[in-house]
């Protein structure tokens, strides 16, 4: 065999590698809640097919669904020792990377959908370089919906609630900030004991949005909704910028396009839900209590105080809660 | 075919001749569950269902009214993936099985409509010769749910069906050798325990299922390993329920039909479990 035949050889080799499109084939490993055969997973497989075809294979993603890898804080612990390298996580989770994704989450900021998508349209692309900045490609967020207060009781004032036996989770110091603002004492439990402890009086008011009071059928132990979007719910599809840089551009390219593309259309189908949760809630016999405005006004003032008093914290950009403030004032 | 058994049947009915009652198409129904052969069952079919259907529309005997229910809920569910058609056939069959239930007791009647407090006063009041007609009644609604589960509406009503297995495994533990734990299983393992789901109750029901059949309910193995065992990941135990139920005899009275279609099943999730796991 000479030289150049093996030179050859070699080429054609190399060459028959690339056209194959396993060189460098990176596999990204992918985490959610999501149940396996949900509206969110199926969107996330056909996704990921999508990106594999695409790259003829050299980027493929494979999914954990059902909390298979834990909850979102586990989901991050993996994530930091390279045993996955994304996930579907809701945006709470995500504040250590980005402080400033709580801005939306802070109780009361927002009063209807038009406030957040004013908001949206500028804080998203901000929250997402964030994110990045932070270790974190996001491709974009989408809507977990607000979550309203849920009671067996019909409570339109701060003082009603109170009286009340009001559940928190376990463990999210996000949500016991939050009602201890309002001067609450909260009963924290898991996720998963809420409905019993609804059936068993043990707790009798939640808030929740109305898709999860549909989902995890709450709606059947309580009678009243509080018309009040207290904290606006969100998540994001990150990958672990470490993973993400060692996809060639023109890959990375594809799977931003098509991630993004496939976020934003679950943002849409979200809203939409939680719309027509609404409409089945009132369907299944809920009313629709809307507080006085002297009361409405109290939440209200109660929420911004608290909101102040945690930014002056200095863990959130007072400049951004400002300009969020100064976004969703001028759509009132 | 449609027409040698439909024509001796319109001339029956139209000659006032007719003695057929729910016995018979329970009986039907027997044969169809007892049967091995899906083919067989899934084109011959049709043809008995719009015979039922005749039969049932407006008979007042729930043993007539929850086997029309079954059958259709049981043909929609093996044989129906249109969704548009399953939505229909489910339809038809909660709709036979809530007059079901209403031909039992007057308190019955418009029992879905009731708010959900009243609602599980009344499926209290269930007897224990009640149970086939609130059984055919939980299975279709589950049937109807999941054949309308982008409709908000319709998954508003979960709580219901689970309230309605609880009551008749609390009146007969070992009602239908087990199945209302199936039921009670996939219900509990809908959600993964981060987001409200109860697997480990789940579990409970699918053993309880399988225990009370002594492992011959073969689909109780498939979805134990479908929503259990892919919720928490384990290969082990789903490879190992799946592979018993490939190596087992379908046959047992009134789940051989299923047990067939449960091998089927079991054969596609073996084929699929390298790229879920």
């Amino acid at each position: 065999m000479t030289i150049s035949n093996t030179l050859l050889r070699a080429a054609l080799l190399v060459s028959a590698l690339i056209g194959s499109g396993t060189l460098f084939a990176q596999t990204l490993k992918i985490a959610s809640l999501a149940p396996d055969g949900s509206s969110w997973m199926t969107e996330f497989r056909a996704a990921g097919d999508t990106i594999a075809k695409r790259t003829d294979k050299r980027v493929q993603l494979k999914f954990y669904p059902g909390g298979v890898m834990g909850d979102d804080q586990a989901v991050l612990r993996k994530i930091k020792i390279g045993q996955l390298h994304g996930g579907a996580l809701t945006a709470g989770s995500l504040t250590e990377f980005h402080p400033n994704l709580q801005l939306y989450s802070l109780p009361l900021v927002f009063r209807n959908l038009d406030e957040v998508d004013a908001a949206r349209k500028v804080f998203d692309p901000r929250f997402q370089k964030g994110l990045d900045e932070g270790g974190m490609v996001s491709f974009g967020f989408a809507e977990g919906g607000f979550a309203y207060i849920m009671s067996t009781q019909s409570l339109t004032t701060i003082d009603d609630v109170r009286k009340r036996k009001v559940w928190i989770p376990s463990g999210d110091q996000f949500a016991a900030d939050l009602v201890s603002s309002f001067n609450i004492s909260p009963t924290p439990l898991p996720l998963s004991d809420v409905l019993v402890s609804l059936q068993s009086g043990l707790i009798d008011t939640v808030a929740t949005s109305p898709i999860g009071a549909l989902a995890l059928q709450w709606h059947n132990q309580v009678k009243y909704v509080t018309d009040l979007p207290l904290v606006y719910v969100f998540a994001s599809f990150v990958i672990d910028k470490k993973a993400f840089n060692k996809i060639n551009e023109a890959d990375q390219k594809i799977v931003r396009e098509e991630l993004t593309k496939m976020f934003a259309r679950l943002d849409k189908q979200n809203r939409q839900d939680n719309l027509s949760a609404m409409e089945a809630l009132k369907k299944q016999g809920l009313k629709l209590v809307t507080p006085e405005p002297a009361a409405i006004q109290e939440w209200y003032n109660t929420a911004e105080k608290a909101n102040q008093k945690l930014v002056n914290g200095g863990k959130l950009s007072n400049e951004a809660y400002q300009q969020l403030l100064s976004i969703v004032r001028a759509k009132r | 075919m449609k027409r040698r058994i439909l024509l001796p049947l319109l001339l029956c009915l139209a000659l006032g001749a007719c003695n057929i009652t729910g016995g018979f198409v329970s009986s039907l129904e027997s044969a169809v569950l007892n049967n091995r052969d899906i083919a067989t069952v899934e084109q011959g079919s049709p043809a008995y269902l719009l015979l039922v259907d005749a039969l049932a529309s407006d008979s007042d005997d729930p043993e007539l009214l929850s086997a029309a229910a079954n059958l259709h809920n049981a043909y929609a569910g093996v044989f129906v993936t249109d969704m548009h058609r399953q939505q229909l056939m489910t339809g038809k069959a909660l709709a036979f099985a809530e007059r079901g239930v209403c031909e039992e007791d007057d308190d019955y009647c418009g029992l879905r409509s009731q708010p959900f407090e009243m609602f599980t006063a009344i499926v209290r009041e269930m007897d224990d010769d009640e149970l086939d007609s609130f059984y055919a009644l939980a299975t279709a609604w589950a049937g109807w749910i999941s054949a309308h589960r982008s409709d908000w509406n319709a998954i508003a009503e979960m709580g219901r069906v689970e309230a309605i297995l609880q009551h008749i495994i609390r009146i007969n533990p070992d009602y239908k050798k087990g199945d209302p734990y199936l039921y009670l299983g996939v219900l509990a393992t809908l959600l993964p325990e981060a987001m409200g789901g109860r697997p480990e109750q789940g579990k409970q029901h699918f053993e309880k299922a399988i225990a009370l059949s002594n492992g011959k309910n073969l689909m109780a193995k498939v979805t134990y390993a479908k929503q259990y065992a892919r919720l928490k990941f384990d290969r082990e135990l789903h490879d190992q329920l799946l592979t018993d139920v490939l190596q087992a005899d379908v046959a047992y009275p009134q789940f051989t039909l299923i047990n067939t279609f449960a091998q089927q099943q079991a054969k596609q999730l073996m084929e699929s479990a390298d790229d879920y796991f």
